[in-house]
């Protein structure tokens, strides 16, 4: 019996030592996504701040550089040729300026590739902790797409936006006490253009905000589907279905296209709206210089500089098109990826869950009822797609399983048959938590399942599920995939029982043959029997196959079963078939019917009752039957 | 263990479809002409924005004319120097001065607003024309690209990671949207920079050449900065591919990964990439933060040079004081192309990366033999299939199918069995021409398949494959497949010929229920019987069976099977199996084994042989038999 103590080598201390990342910072709810970003940037105080304040003062020393100029230019409008100093000056502020503007840029940036890197992270590990309901959700083309694109617009909001915003906002408004110094009365001929300016990024900006979202969704929805059509090519072809799928994909292709062009619109005339304001400010400074330059009262230097400061507060304002468009875009990605990142794992440990000292493998179920999902509407209504989806939820659908009551002791081999669809598969997932079970109604060794930490349960029940997915990687490392450390005798003697033998022999590389992209390709019953050695290897107390021999042939399967009896000695095993042949093997036989138990009971047993199972054998055995005896007595028959 | 893999990794087989090394080394103008094809059908709307651009550079020259030789020269100095170049602005000026009937300082700032506006307009009109441009550009270069990869025949995506794929086609298209916007950018910068200069040679040669000597310092500096990024940006590229390439393998092994309690090792694995993306990332924006700055100097520095060389000249009366200011206003004019290049130029080697991963993708050609002369199939298929001398592997050195030969009658209906890797499943993708047969060959009803449209072939021959794929969308949109012809009514009645219509009618909506991703909310077995009926409702010429009841309850094959019995009646069937009791019903069974027809013969006369198939009866019977 494996006990939680031994199982140190699957939680190895390789393992232990890798630490999750930690969960992002808490804000309220309700908190707009833009400011939830603000506690991550928070997570570097000294770089962020200091970044900015370096950013800012290189700001500040620039706007002193047109005092300088105006200095010299007043000197020149007097011919006097001492332009020596101003020279100077404006030479030591570059400098300083240079210095200040470099290390404030990069410590910003690098808070930038932190909170990134972080997200990513820690997006990355949430993603492995959600289920069926998660997933059903979100595609995967989809996750990939917030994982890349939106990422990356984050990153480079945190990156330049933030700094831009500040450091923009700084200088203009450095810039502006600075004019006020020169000049108050031509500074507050500034102010009425200051709110067309806020009114137009105000109005705008939600709207850039909303088609982002829009665009981002469409990007998903490419993805989505590229990703479909190619893992299904074979069908697609087969059917050869290619020419409406090419025109589907146009049609989507097209209506991204649009999408995006909108957006682009919106920040363009964001842009032309803010430099048409900029031309205005402009011409008022030009409008009140000149008159008081004609009148005397300033000088061509002070008008001069003036007019350089004006680039300084006209940049920012020419920017700030460009800035809401980057913040928008940043909002709307990091709502999507706090939309990811909010999904609380379905299935996890409840706060009192305590592990087993030592697990026999005995599995009781008791009146466990499970309901099919109920429709649930899904994510965004904003785009017209199908956006309806099934979540395997306790809903009113109708029941997958009803009343389910059963006792597996230590040791038993348990086979489980039934008619499509009658459950068998949703029974197999509960015991492993891929489902969470209702309360009290799936025990291992006595204890709620539930009640038990994930990592305890899926370390000491094994399943082999009915897809054969490998990756693409060595056979051997595919085998040993719960634990990279293995030693090669184990895979070793997991190949022989799963009888992999020849097939991996005959492969030129062995064990080390890769499969999937730049490898080999298996063949169905192939790829079946290294999904079950990856099972076996890991040598638990309970072992659960979900129909996973159904393309390997009968004498193959004989085989195995055979050595797993030896191999599974005194350890339970539950396994789900279709084939009477199989099913013979196991000490006692469930035959479920649309979520009922039908028969419960050994070979013999279920034999005599005369039920189902009894139907099965006599259909499945009998025609062998009847053939061996035409086959035997009249030779030659049929022809 | 990725170590080691690498280390073990054998030649890429497709040749250099996945150098590692795609990462944008070089620029390749070849590329870019190439990219450029898809541009051809809008080049009247990229005239256009080419217009527009200019346009709006003229005005973004003008603007600082005025202000500087009209408002400050002639209208705050009264200095009417005779050649000065002002591009026509003060005679401009006297007229709406006079027109309008206002001061010249008025008319000035009137001129101004006019060439700002015109600016603005104008700037806006290219970016719509740009946008439009590029977008449909990109549009139809991703549509190519998909109907590319879509027609590429299946085997090709035997070894290649979908991951992979299907960021060309999302994320490298996205990246030459920037590429594109950014060369227009990059040209809308390019335009003022000329006429600035030439603008400023007119004014003051000398000033001129005293002024560019920095032009080239800064080309200089954008050299050694881009030369010790870039390494690093490759480094990037190459973690960011990796990156998604385990992010999409961990996803669609999530219960895997679960199951296998292996999140803290793939965590390790992403986290450690994810690291060396961080520090490259953080290297190569620290080189960003010390070049951008760098550049904005080198342009206080040209207004140092203004003041002092340009300075004396005016007191030399050479130029006006309003040339001095125009001279500082040019200054961002020319240092702007620079800076965006220099902005540009990490885009620009990402995009040429980008470029080159979707034109090769384009040129993968996984050489699927398609007849220069197709011949077309009879109308009606009598079903006759004829394979001869037929040899076939997935790699030279390991063959799955040797020498293999038989014919089966039309009409017929043949079992094919055999232990798992004999080759049962590659026979079944070479009749229907996922693969090119050679050596060998294979006759439908007498035509060598290989001088028929592989889309012909599998219009005619439906198939029921092992890995058969659920797509999201409604059951009904899963049975039919898209296909019009194929009505709601033909699509119940295949479903209740393989007993899926009762499982059916119990989900919540049906047939219009929506089904996940790869069909995830039903049982595998429900899953099988859909792509089963999928088959059926296309009520092809021969119906070929590749374990397609594998995962199916003794009760409902043998509802299916009575159903096939009258469906495959005068149609040639082909038909994979391992349970028995599935083969007993053909006509004739041919036994595979190691690539090899070992037996082939009845039912009864293959059990009265002794032979492998006798075997593997024994072997199912003996199980249940003993009861």
């Amino acid at each position: 019996m494996a006990t939680m103590t031994k199982d140190g080598d699957r939680v190895s201390a390789a393992d232990a030592r890798i630490v999750p990342p930690p969960p992002l910072p808490q804000s309220r709810p309700g908190t707009r996504p833009l400011w939830r970003l603000f506690p991550l940037i928070n997570e570097h105080p000294w770089m962020f701040w200091g970044g900015m304040a370096l950013t800012c003062l290189g700001r500040g020393l620039e706007a002193g550089i047109p005092l300088f100029v105006r200095l010299g230019v007043n000197r020149i409008a007097a011919h006097n040729t001492a332009l020596f100093g101003p020279i100077m000056g404006i030479l030591g502020l570059v400098l300083a300026r240079y210095v200040t503007v470099a290390f404030g840029r990069k410590y910003v940036r690098d808070v930038g590739v932190l909170v990134g890197s972080r997200i990513r992270e820690r997006l990355y590990w949430h993603l492995e902790q959600q289920g069926p309901k998660f997933f059903t959700r979100f595609a995967t083309g989809d996750l990939m797409a917030r994982a890349i694109n939106d990422l990356n617009l984050v990153r480079q909001l945190v990156s330049m936006g933030t700094r831009t915003v500040i450091v923009l906002g700084f200088s203009g408004f450095v810039a502006f006490l600075f004019m006020l110094a020169l000049s108050a009365k031509l500074t507050l001929w500034l102010l009425p253009v200051m709110p067309f300016i806020a009114v137009g990024g105000f109005i705008l900006s939600s709207h850039i905000f909303r088609q982002s979202l829009r665009v981002q969704e469409g990007f998903s929805t490419l993805s989505e589907m590229v990703q479909e059509n190619l893992n299904g090519i074979r069908t697609i072809q087969t059917h050869a279905q290619e020419d409406r799928e090419i025109a589907r994909f146009a049609a989507l292709s097209s209506g991204y296209a649009d999408d995006y062009f909108r957006m682009t619109l919106l920040n363009t005339g964001l842009n032309a709206w803010m430099m048409a304001l900029t031309g205005i400010a402009t011409v008022i400074i030009m409008g009140y210089g000149g008159w008081s330059v004609l009148h005397g009262a300033m000088s061509v230097g002070t008008f001069t500089a003036f007019v350089l400061y004006l680039a300084l507060i006209v940049a920012p304002l020419q920017q700030s098109g460009q800035m809401v468009s980057l913040f928008q875009r940043g909002a709307s990605a990091a709502a999507r990826l706090f939309e990811v990142l909010d999904y609380e794992p379905e299935i996890r440990d409840t706060p009192d869950a305590a592990p087993l000292e030592e697990v026999s493998g005995a599995i009781t179920i008791q009146h466990l009822t499970y309901h099919y999902p109920r429709r649930t509407s899904g994510r965004d209504q904003r785009l017209s797609r199908a956006t309806t989806v099934m979540a395997p939820e306790d809903g009113d659908g109708h029941a997958a399983l009803t009343n389910v009551s059963l006792a597996i002791r230590p040791g038993e081999m348990i086979a489980i048959l039934g008619r499509v669809g009658a459950g068998k598969s949703t029974l197999l997932r509960m015991m492993v938590r891929l489902l969470d079970p209702p309360p009290g109604t799936v025990y291992l060794d006595g204890r709620d399942i539930r009640l038990l930490p994930l990592e305890q349960v899926r370390s000491q029940i094994a399943f082999v599920p009915q897809d054969p997915i490998l990756f693409a990687d060595e056979l051997g490392h595919n085998i040993a995939y719960d634990n990279p450390r293995r030693a090669m005798a184990e895979i070793r003697s997991v190949v022989e029982a799963a009888d992999l033998e020849d097939t991996i022999n005959s492969f030129p590389d062995g064990i080390r043959t890769l499969v999937g992209e730049r490898g080999v390709t298996l063949s169905g019953g192939q790829k079946q029997r290294t999904s079950l050695a990856r099972g076996l290897i890991r040598d638990t107390p309970v072992l659960l196959l979900d129909d996973c021999f159904s393309s390997v042939d009968t004498e193959t399967e004989e085989n195995i079963l055979g050595r797993l009896k030896t191999l599974r000695g005194g350890r339970t095993t539950v396994l789900v078939s279709h084939r009477v042949s199989t099913a013979r093997h196991a000490d006692r036989i469930l035959v479920l019917d649309e979520g009922r138990i039908r028969e419960f009971g050994t070979h013999d047993e279920l034999m005599a009752h005369n039920g189902t199972y009894a139907m099965f054998a006599r259909v499945q055995g009998r025609r062998s039957e009847d053939d061996m005896a035409r086959g035997v007595s009249f030779p030659g028959a049929g022809t | 263990m990725s170590a080691a893999a690498e280390v073990q990794r054998p030649p890429a087989r497709l040749g250099n479809a996945f150098d590692d090394d795609l990462y944008g080394k070089s620029l390749d103008t070849r590329q870019i002409l190439r990219l450029l094809k898809w541009m051809r059908p809008y080049r009247w709307q990229a005239l256009a924005a080419l217009v527009f651009v200019l346009t709006s550079a003229v005005c973004a020259v003008l603007a600082p004319t005025v202000l500087s030789r009209v408002l400050v020269d002639e209208i705050a100095l009264k200095s009417h120097g005779p050649g000065l170049a002002d591009l026509g602005q003060r005679t401009l000026n006297g007229w709406i001065a006079a027109q309008l009937g206002v001061a010249p300082l008025y008319a000035a700032c009137v001129l101004y607003l006019i060439w700002i506006l015109l600016r603005a307009g104008f700037t806006c009109a290219f970016g719509i024309a740009l946008s439009r441009v590029v977008l449909n550009t990109l549009r139809d270069l991703r549509s190519d690209l998909f109907a590319h990869l879509e027609r590429l025949p299946s085997s090709f995506y035997d070894r290649v990671a979908v991951g992979r794929v299907m960021t060309r086609i999302a994320n490298d298209v996205e990246t030459l949207f920037e590429l594109f916007a950014g060369f227009g950018q990059l040209f809308g910068q390019f335009v003022p920079f000329f006429v600035a200069i030439s603008i400023m040679l007119t004014l003051s040669p000398w000033l001129t050449l005293e002024l560019l000597p920095i032009l080239p310092v800064a080309g200089l500096f954008t050299w050694i900065f881009r030369r010790m990024s870039r390494p690093l940006y490759r480094i990037v590229r190459q973690s960011v591919s990796r990156l998604n390439e385990n992010l999409q393998e961990n996803l669609s092994g999530i219960e895997i990964v679960q199951l296998y309690g292996r999140e803290r090792e793939n965590y390790a694995r992403y986290s450690a990439i994810n690291r060396d993306n961080m520090t490259s990332l953080s290297r190569a924006f620290t080189i960003e933060s010390f070049y951008g700055p760098l550049i904005n100097s080198l342009s206080f520095i040209g207004l140092c040079i203004i003041v002092w060389g340009g300075g004396r000249l005016v007191l030399h009366s050479q130029i006006t004081i309003g040339s001095l200011l125009l001279f500082t206003q040019f200054l961002d004019m020319l240092f702007q192309p620079i800076v965006a290049m220099g902005e540009q130029w990490n885009v620009v080697f990402r995009a040429m990366a980008s470029g080159e991963r979707i034109l090769q993708a384009l040129d993968w050609k996984a050489a699927l033999h398609e007849p220069e002369h197709p011949l077309p199939l009879p109308d009606q298929l009598s079903g006759g299939v004829e394979f001869r001398h037929l040899t076939f592997g997935y790699s030279k050195d390991y063959p799955i199918l040797r020498d293999v030969s038989f014919t089966i009658a039309p009409g017929e209906r043949i079992a094919i069995v055999g232990p798992t890797g004999s080759g049962k499943s590659s026979l079944v993708r070479l009749l229907c021409r996922f693969y090119d047969v050679a050596p060998g060959q294979i006759f439908l009803d007498g035509v060598d398949i290989m001088d028929v449209r592989p889309a012909d072939i599998r219009t005619r021959i439906g198939v029921v494959l092992q890995d058969f794929h659920i797509f999201s969308g409604s059951v009904y949109d899963n049975i039919s497949l898209g296909n019009p012809s194929i009505s709601r009514e033909a699509a119940q009645r295949a479903a209740r010929l393989v007993h899926a219509d009762s499982f059916i009618r119990q989900l919540p909506q049906g047939y219009d229920t929506p089904l996940n991703e790869r069909g995830r909310n039903l049982s595998h077995g429900q899953r099988q019987l859909l792509a089963f009926a999928r088959v059926l409702a296309m009520n092809p010429e021969v119906l070929v069976l590749d374990e397609a009841t594998a995962s199916i309850d003794t009760e409902t094959e043998l509802v299916i099977q009575d159903a096939l019995r009258t469906l495959t009646d005068g149609r040639t069937s082909i038909i994979i199996a391992h349970r028995l009791q599935t083969i007993k019903d053909a006509h004739r069974v041919i036994v595979l084994s190691d690539g090899s027809v070992r037996e082939m013969g009845t039912h009864a006369e293959l059990l009265a042989r002794g032979g492998i198939y006798r075997t593997l009866h024994e072997l199912q019977y003996q199980k249940v038999g003993e009861a």
